[in-house]
Parts: structure tokens; C-alpha cells; sequence
């Protein structure tokens, strides 16, 4: 790894971590219950390597289907474990599609309302 | 699973794409704008579980702050079930 790509992955991962405490802080004062720095540390660092995992596996899953670009379909795969998170993430997934469909009512339009007839 | 608590906070979308693009073994592998929406959406979960978890975990040992050990108990599950 050169010099550069060293730094962008420590910028990276302080922005992970400044998201992290903020999230944090939030529950924290919701609950009345503090994260010490050190939790919100070892979160960061963990959801950073999960990032690397959902990475590797959303860029197989378009190979699989010789894409090269990956696509909302592949994260929905990744979200398959658990039922609860797969559900809360087609549901966000068919919020952008309504989203997409008020701005533009093409011809994309007649094949989702054929996808809902269907459902 | 932990409802979202307020939709300011969030990762930025900027962040994400790079995150993950940064991990791709192959240069030529992209992301939908979508995709990377959902991604979003999908590590937000995954630090709000982390941390409403380890929340739990302090609160069954009626612990007023929440420490690394607590992290470390509810860590194995979080990562079967993403």
C-alpha cells in the first residue's frame, strides 16, 4: 500500500469514528447510559472491518452476475443473515425506488407497478 | 433490531462510496448511488446494534458507563448476525 492510499484509509477511518461518537453520544444521552471512548473506539475499528467484509462480498456477489458495477440487489443479498435487517433493508430499497419514480415516470415505471401487481 | 433514532446523524454518502470502493479487490468494480444508499442505511444498523447491545450488556450489570467489556460480550453474536 503506497503513502497516499495509507492516508486516505486513516481519513476514512476517522470519519467512521467521528460518525461512530456522534451515534454514540446520542444513544448515550437518550438512555442515560455514557460510552467511554475506549467502546467507541473498538466500534469504529470494528465497523471498519466489517466494511472490508461487506466490500469483498457485495463486489463477488456482482461478479456473480457479471456486473462490474454493484447494484442495490447485491446489498440485499449481503443483508440476507438476519430477518429483521433484511426486511428493514427492502423496505428502504423500495423507499428509493418511489423516490425514483416521482422524479421520472418512464418506462421504468410500468415495470415496478407490474413488479407490485405481481406481489 | 434498533428503530433509527435520528436521521441527521448518519454516515455521509461521500464516506461510504469511498469506504467501500477502497476495499474492492478489482479497480474496475463500481457502485450504484443507490447502492451506496443502502449501505448507508445498512452501517448505521450495524453501529446502532453495536452499541444499543453493548448498552444491554452494561445495564444487566448495572454498569452506569459503557466499557470495552461490555463491547466484548455482545461482540461473537453481532458479527453472526451481519
Amino acid at each position: 500500500m503506497s503513502v497516499d492510499e495509507h492516508e486516505t484509509q486513516q481519513r476514512l477511518k476517522a470519519a467512521v469514528h467521528y460518525t461512530v461518537g456522534q451515534l454514540c453520544q446520542k444513544l448515550g444521552d437518550d438512555h442515560r447510559r455514557e460510552f467511554s471512548r475506549q467502546v467507541i473506539a473498538a466500534i469504529a475499528e470494528t465497523t471498519f472491518r466489517q466494511c472490508d467484509i461487506f466490500a469483498k462480498d457485495l463486489e463477488a456477489f456482482a461478479r456473480h452476475a457479471k456486473r462490474n458495477t454493484v447494484s442495490t440487489e447485491d446489498v440485499k443479498l449481503a443483508a440476507r443473515r438476519s430477518t429483521a435487517l433484511s426486511i428493514y433493508i427492502q423496505n428502504k430499497s423500495e423507499e428509493l425506488n418511489q423516490d425514483l419514480k416521482k422524479k421520472s415516470t418512464g418506462k421504468k415505471k410500468s415495470r415496478e407497478t407490474e413488479e407490485e401487481s405481481r406481489e | 433490531m434498533a428503530e433509527q433514532q435520528d436521521p441527521e446523524i448518519s454516515f455521509k454518502k461521500e464516506t461510504v462510496k469511498k469506504l467501500l470502493s477502497s476495499f474492492f479487490r478489482e479497480d474496475k468494480t463500481k457502485i450504484s448511488s443507490d447502492a451506496v444508499l443502502l449501505m448507508v442505511e445498512m452501517l448505521k444498523v450495524f453501529v446502532q446494534e453495536a452499541a444499543v447491545r453493548s448498552q444491554k450488556q452494561a445495564e444487566s450489570e448495572d454498569c452506569d458507563q459503557v466499557d470495552i467489556e461490555h463491547f466484548e460480550k455482545i461482540l461473537p453474536q453481532l458479527l453472526l448476525d451481519f
